[in-house]
């Protein structure tokens, strides 16, 4: 009787939970991790020259877009929100930079923010709609997406004109302390975004409105705008892919952007993080953006027929998304123990 | 999917209300215009903006703009919505359908309705095989086999290379391999090291060959379907020699072929493959029947097949293809700008700006076509005729000769 153990389990239960959290979240990317190193190496079964390091090169550059996209969407998703508008912000910005500023002066690198702030707006619009007006996230991002690429099929009268901007071109294709520039600046980015998420208080805010919005806003955070903010960031990262693209490929079309929205969001939940939001990590996302890069570009090298190829594909990510599950760590955990 | 579906749906309202309004002032003017309509496919790419501009662009040239009342329609890239389309302009009175078919089968009993109300329908690019309806197409012109053997010529009939491929599943695609591979396949010294799917698309074509490029660290040529500017831009990203290649009517990519920086790199090759300028023939072949100018059975008509090798490349000073120059300088038209938009001999009265903007060109008046223009295309079945036999020389080179022998 005198021996009634209840407070103690307690706390240690309490204990076991928070480092759970961490480890869980670390764990999580560092599987994803160790998955595109085990795939890189297993490339070089389909073909010896996979693998090497041209072809790490050639991924961090392909997956580049994506892992600017998915922070953003992360962002998005962690917040409780979803970003459909992606797709049509990135040709926004792609064709803002060649039929405004490349068709101008390609040489004008300061009205390259002025495009992102543009975007940014959209973001915005969407941010206010949804926060605002109420208007479900799906319907509030689906429509904004319509509007603005309407517009463009307008302004643009079906043919992007003008020239990439030199500075974009510049970011894609120079190389810097003997590394692509685009990967140099994809680690300050990913840097950055870590910072601003797993660091800042403003990071704490959007875990803390994800798990439950009316708990944060009880405990005093500034809900509305934090609830906004994570669309406009994400526009202006969306913006960024767009004169990323530009750069890359030289030109803008009106469909730039159609094939990153389900990768976006694919990245996001195999990075570990809950589509349901308030929880997940940016390290996670990028590891996600960077299997599916990789597995894009060995599964191409594949002398397969394109039908089996994209079945492979399918398998795969659904594979790394179970295995990936909390619930495998917990039994891992329970293991251990 | 349903997303893409929705954004193009509602471009399409917001485009079919705007013409609806032209048309209504259009007719006010004048009740006796023909009534014709341009179905197109997506509006979004080079490809179909240009073929939509210039047919716009002839119809407001002197005779045609009193003569006619076009009205545009965008069906995005479903075939339901093009069949209900076409539905809609048969039961307004339409004279003439200008297209370009999403479908080559599933808008035939559509097509049939329309031709027994006196309906005409002119095809452009693709092809239908109702038999009712005109083909005006270089499909059968040989594309593949043409350039499949360019290339091999250039590689002196052995080497590693690429398939740069459309969309997976396209008969076009399909009808285009099929040509290459009947060449190809004929030379044991000729190894194709990869094979993917390009879309059509600059971008797409660029990450895909950047993808083959890391797993493959040799490779000799590149046998390319549009989107083939892209290809250079991944050879020159991984800092490898270019190579010779062919491809479709970029100005990216005859720009490079002209450029004597890119040949010191070693690029070779011949640009060819599907034109814009297809649907303006076609709409002016429709009107000249129209007007009682020509008689001419429904039939498959083949639209010439583009052939500039290198050494032909020609840019440019003017807004036309004057004196046997075939491409727009980096100043005019963006790298994605399909260069086979304007023919001298068919489509004298627009320029440059009328495939941009679907503007006519002042001063400019329609020209008949040549009397004896039109060429009876073969026979592909599935593409242009169903039930039919196949030509027995199908694969029959037109362009270019074997210069090397397997």
């Amino acid at each position: 009787m005198t021996q009634t153990p209840e407070p103690t389990p307690f706390t240690q239960a309490g204990d076991t939970r928070t480092s759970a959290k961490i480890s869980r979240d670390t764990i999580s990317a560092v599987s994803v991790a160790v998955l595109c190193v085990l795939l890189l190496l297993s490339a070089r079964l389909v073909s010896p020259a996979l693998g090497s390091w041209t072809q790490v090169e050639t991924v961090l550059v392909l997956g580049f877009f994506l892992v600017v996209l998915s922070y953003g969407q992360g962002l998005v998703i962690l917040s409780g929100g979803l970003d459909l508008s992606l797709p049509a912000t990135i040709t926004l910005g792609g064709i803002l930079a060649t039929s405004w500023v490349g068709a101008n002066d390609p040489n004008a690198w300061y009205l390259l923010p002025v495009v992102l702030m543009i975007c940014g707006l959209v973001g915005l619009m969407s941010g206010i709609g949804v926060v605002w007006l109420k208007v479900p996230p799906f319907i509030m991002t689906m429509a904004m997406s319509i509007i603005v690429a309407s517009a463009l099929l307008g302004y643009t009268n079906g043919t992007p004109r003008g020239a990439a901007p030199t500075a974009a071109v510049a970011l894609m294709k120079t190389e810097l302390l003997g590394l692509p520039t685009p990967v140099i600046v994809l680690v300050a980015f990913v840097a950055m975004g870590w910072l601003f998420q797993s660091r800042s208080i403003y990071g704490r805010y959007l875990y803390a409105i994800g798990t439950n919005l009316d708990a944060a806003r009880i405990a005093g955070v500034p809900v509305t705008m934090m609830q906004i903010l994570p669309y406009v960031i994400s526009a202006m990262c969306a913006g960024f892919v767009g004169i990323a693209l530009v750069g890359y490929s030289s030109g803008a079309t009106l469909r730039m952007g159609d094939d990153y929205l389900l990768p976006s969001i694919a990245a996001v939940v195999i990075g570990g993080s809950s589509i349901l939001g308030g929880r997940g990590t940016n390290l996670g996302t990028v590891g996600g953006a960077i299997l599916l890069t990789t597995l894009g570009t060995i599964i191409s090298a594949l002398g397969m027929e394109f039908g089996l190829r994209t079945v492979i594909e399918g398998s795969i990510v659904l594979f790394a998304l179970l295995l990936l599950r909390e619930e495998l760590f917990q039994k891992l955990r329970n293991l251990w123990r | 999917m349903n997303i893409n579906r929705m954004k193009t749906s509602v471009a399409t309202a917001a485009l079919a209300a705007a013409s609806l309004t032209w048309a209504a002032q259009a007719q006010a003017q004048d009740g006796e215009k023909f009534k014709i309509y341009l179905s197109l496919s997506y509006s979004g790419n080079a490809w179909q903006s240009e073929a939509a501009n210039i047919v716009k662009a002839l119809a407001a040239t002197p005779p045609y703009d009193t003569q006619v009342e076009l009205i545009e329609n965008i069906s995005g890239t479903d075939p339901q919505a093009q069949i209900a389309a076409y539905e809609s302009m048969i039961d307004d009175g339409a004279d003439a359908i200008i297209s370009f078919p999403i479908s080559s089968t599933a808008l035939n009993r559509t097509i049939r309705r329309g031709c027994d109300e006196g309906v005409l329908f002119f095809m452009y690019d693709g092809t239908v095989t109702e038999d009712c309806a005109y083909n005006v197409s270089f499909l059968s012109a040989g594309f593949g086999e043409n350039t499949a053997q360019a290339l091999v010529n250039e590689l002196g009939g052995k080497g590693k290379i690429f398939l740069s491929r459309g969309v997976p599943g396209n008969s076009v695609d399909q009808r285009h391999t099929d040509g290459a591979m009947s060449v190809f396949s004929k030379y044991p010294g000729i190894e194709i090291v990869a094979e993917y799917y390009s879309f059509w698309d600059d971008r797409t074509t660029q990450q895909e060959t950047a993808k083959a490029l890391a797993a493959h660290p040799q490779v000799d040529g590149v046998w390319a379907q549009a989107g083939e500017y892209g290809v250079i831009q991944a050879l020159l990203d991984a800092g490898r020699p270019l190579v010779p290649m062919t491809g479709e009517n970029s100005a990216g990519f005859r720009r490079a072929l002209a450029d004597p920086e890119m040949q010191a790199k070693g690029l070779r090759g011949v640009s060819s493959g599907s034109g814009p300028a297809q649907s303006g023939y076609a709409f002016k072949l429709a009107m000249e029947i129209l007007t009682g100018q020509r008689e001419l059975e429904p039939q498959n008509i083949e639209y010439p097949l583009p052939w500039v090798p290198a050494a032909e490349v020609k840019i440019c000073e003017g807004d036309s293809y004057t004196d046997g120059c075939n491409v727009f300088p980096e100043s005019k038209v963006p790298s994605s700008f399909v260069s086979e938009v304007l023919n001298p001999v068919l489509l004298p009265e627009i320029n440059v700006e009328s495939a941009l903007n679907g503007t006519p060109v002042p001063g400019a008046t329609i020209q008949p076509l040549p009397a004896d223009v039109v060429v009876t295309a073969n026979n592909e079945p599935g593409i242009n005729c169903d039930p039919c036999e196949a030509a027995p020389d199908l694969y029959k080179l037109t362009k270019v000769e074997a210069t090397v022998q397997p």
